[in-house]
């Protein structure tokens, strides 16, 4: 393939788009197969690396440390949501509003911001990029709180859109995201409206069985009941037990009368500390996950889930941002990024400007970042500072870090890693009966702890790894059969 | 008028804290030339510390005392376990190394104490002085605060100019061949420099908590401010980062009294961005920045 490109120079563009297209294609053909579930974790994963795909170009061949990244993706998300709230038509063509014309005006405020930090940047090195760039993941989602009745303050902004309908549907343009968002209610609303008809036959069938036989019940129907009101019951417990406990404990304070009022505030501004300032992960993907299994329920039913279309809009803009990264990595601009990395002065005498490249990398990293926070803002169907905390930011470092920084298959690892490691923590707290504290927050500790090692051991992440390792092997071959 | 002093004077006790933070990093930067962005959530961490020492025994006092050595500790073992194997490396690694012990930090905290912000009182009376007829916004407690800040910037100031091992201290930090060649067994200064910005995070910790609440993420913001202030102090300069850590304070209470608390952070920022564009280097640094 390498002999191939070197011969024909175009044929460079031609072999990513393939690549990037079997991506999807696989992708694809995965999220419909999956279960609902798979498909939000698949979509998740396919936004962070999204995201991460800049790191990459950032991190790994520029060599910058930039913490902002999470700033950027409130970037992308606030203006996705605002386009697609406020706006019924594209200003001068006149024709529908719809999501792709939010993904680009995000990606554009994601170019300005971009150029703006990276030209600031571009002064900068090591310890006072991380730090200017660590006071924007902080400060910058702050300016939500600033314009209350614009950004919806400490609140955030619900999309009116959670489900592909209305203004998403009527894409008029050939982007994959849209074809997929259109296809989708044409073809499943009505599969969706007998849903209620067989909940309405349902309970007139139990109410009968309840009015005239109680002892003959047939089994099959009242198992089935029994089945997901459990389902159901068990959520509501896991949510009201919360409640009841920080009641009760206030109560027992204070008394009785007087707590209603002030522990609903109480209760209320505990919930949004903890939302706001919580240590990411868990924290921002709660609310997606409550919201979620409402539409598992939905949509297992009706043979199609929500998720579904996030994931296939996730899987579309990744893919998209892969083959764009993939050319300008391949390309000039990737060889430039790296001699500036190596070398500044080298590669200023060999007439690359120094500036220039750092100023692009930051650009090229922050489309990629609004983009991905549009792709957030649509999973989680809300944006607010709450999502994008300097939490967001710095689980985008600990994905890229441990993926490894110097490759795209790095990052895709290190996005991976970010969905599965929660979920995996999940599951052996659920086998050993940890406390919610622990489980919440074991994630991240071992993140923690796992960059750590990975700075110490193998600066190369996971795929760097791998690469020694497999260098070390041909190595040992080579001296064996040859000494 | 009187707003304007007002602001000033509740601003003072943490400017003299955020001067404490920025002198913990500066201590680190003038040993090892690394910032660490772990300072902050090791001083969460000694706070949690403390904040249960006290819930056990009742005493402020030993509570601060016990962060103290905890922060010590803790900084000695970071130093140790992370940034001396990482140092041989690259910067980009030594600087993702401190946020890798951060994160890890920061969810061990809310592991063990629950990531919901806590109270913590302070030891004495925090309503303000009354004088001529009003109430001022500075309490007993800011001045046992602006006492603590001060002792410890004098007792460091004596460390640093009147002791063999300020002195040495200073002379690994300023031309680390040059000392060794002379006999100062730079590398321990280098664990002494860990150490003590440890310790001066754990008292700025400590003091810092009962003006707000104590979650595993409350000190995130105070990082920004603490670096802010170190790297206009010159990030190499003791005084830089006490003159412009009080500085940071107080113009964040202005900018908070004027408009509101959200934007004290993008003016940090501002504060930031204006003194690396235009003076990179700092105002009290020795070191000329270097250009590329």
């Amino acid at each position: 393939m390498e002999a191939l490109v070197q011969r024909f120079p175009g044929a460079r563009l031609g072999v990513n788009a393939v690549t990037a297209l079997v991506v999807w294609g696989l992708l694809t053909w995965v999220n419909q197969v999956i279960e609902p579930l798979m498909s939000y974790y698949l979509a998740t994963a396919a936004m962070y690396a999204t995201a991460m795909f800049g790191m990459t170009i950032l991190l790994g061949l520029s060599g910058q440390v930039s913490l902002g990244n999470g700033a950027l993706m409130a970037v992308g998300g606030y203006i996705f949501a605002l386009t697609s709230m406020n706006w019924q038509t594209v200003p001068i063509l006149g024709t529908p509003w719809n999501a792709v014309w939010s993904m680009v005006f995000a990606g554009f405020g994601g170019v300005v911001f971009g150029a703006a930090i990276g030209g600031i940047a571009a002064r900068l090195r090591g310890p006072y990029l991380a730090g200017l760039t660590l006071g924007i993941a902080v400060g910058v989602p702050a300016i939500a709180n600033r314009f209350p009745e614009l950004l919806g303050g400490e609140n955030g902004l619900m999309l009116q859109v959670p489900y592909p309908a209305g203004g998403y549907t009527s894409g008029d343009t050939s982007d994959e995201a849209v074809d997929d968002g259109g296809e989708v209610p044409l073809d499943e609303e009505p599969v969706y409206e007998e849903l209620p008809d067989d909940f309405g036959d349902f309970d007139e069938e139990f109410t009968d069985e309840f009015g005239d036989e109680l002892d003959s019940d047939p089994g099959d129907l009242s198992d089935e009941d029994l089945l997901t009101e459990d389902d159901l019951l068990s959520e509501d417990d896991f949510l009201s037990d919360d409640d009841f406990l920080t009641d009760e404990d206030f109560t027992t304070e204070d008394g009785f009368e007087a707590d209603i009022d002030s522990d609903a505030g109480a209760d209320l501004d505990a919930g949004l500390d903890g939302g706001s300032e919580a240590s990411e992960g868990a924290d921002i993907t709660d609310p997606a996950a409550d919201l979620d299994l409402a539409g598992v329920d939905a949509g297992l039913d009706a043979g199609f889930a929500i998720e579904q279309w996030q994931a296939s809009m996730a899987i579309a803009v990744a893919c998209v941002v892969g083959f764009i990264a993939l050319n300008l990595v391949r390309g000039r601009q990737g060889r430039v990024w790296q001699a500036v990395r190596d070398d500044p002065i080298a590669a200023a005498v060999s007439g690359i400007s120094p500036a220039g490249s750092k100023i692009s990398a930051f650009v090229v990293s922050s489309l990629f970042a609004a983009l991905a926070g549009a792709v957030f803002a649509q999973i989680l169907t809300y944006v607010g500072p709450g999502a994008f905390t300097l939490g967001l930011s710095l689980s985008l470092l600990v994905g890229i870090v441990l993926g490894g920084r110097n490759s795209f298959i790095g990052a895709i690892i290190g996005a991976v890693i970010l969905v599965w490691l929660p979920e995996f923590v999940l599951d052996v707290s659920a086998d050993r009966g940890w406390q919610d504290q622990i489980t919440n927050n074991a994630p991240n500790f071992i993140y923690g702890l796992l960059v750590v090692l990975v700075v110490l051991a193998a600066p190369g992440g996971i795929v760097g790894g791998i690469q020694s390792l497999a260098g070390r092997l041909r190595g040992q071959a080579k001296s064996s059969s040859s000494p | 008028m009187i707003d304007f002093i007002d602001y000033l004077l509740g601003g003072i006790s943490s400017g003299a804290i955020i001067a404490l933070m920025a002198l913990a990093l500066v201590l680190v930067w003038r040993s090892t030339r690394v910032v660490n962005f772990a300072q902050l959530g090791q001083a969460m961490f000694t706070t949690y510390i403390a904040l249960t020492v006290r819930e056990l025994t009742g005493s402020w006092f030993l509570g601060l005392i016990i962060a103290m050595a905890a922060g010590l500790v803790v900084g000695v073992i970071v130093h140790f376990l992370v940034i001396r194997p990482v140092k041989r490396l690259d910067t980009s690694g030594a600087i993702i190394a401190t946020f890798g012990v951060l994160i890890a930090l920061e969810a061990l905290a809310a592991m063990v104490w629950g990531g919901d912000p806590e109270a913590f009182p302070p030891p004495i009376n925090n309503s303000g002085y009354e004088a001529f007829g009003r109430i001022w916004p500075f309490s007993p407690y800011d001045l046992l605060v602006l006492a603590s800040v001060v002792f410890l910037v004098l007792a460091l100031s004596v460390v640093f100019t009147r002791t063999n091992v300020g002195l040495a201290m200073r002379a690994s930090a300023f031309n680390p061949e040059v000392a060794r060649l002379s006999g100062v067994r730079v590398n321990r200064m280098l664990v002494l420099g860990w150490a003590i910005a440890g310790l001066v995070g754990a008292v700025a910790g400590v003091l810092v908590a009962p003006l707000s609440t104590l979650s595993p993420t409350s000190f995130d913001i105070f990082l920004v401010f603490a670096f802010v202030a170190a790297v206009i102090g010159g990030l190499d300069s003791l005084v830089g980062a006490v003159a412009f850590g009080i500085g940071t304070g107080l113009v964040i209470a202005l900018v908070s009294g004027y408009s509101d608390s959200s934007n004290a952070p993008l003016v940090a920022l501002v504060l930031l961005v204006l003194n690396l564009l235009f003076k990179p280097e700092g105002v009290f640094s020795h070191h000329k920045a270097r250009a590329v």
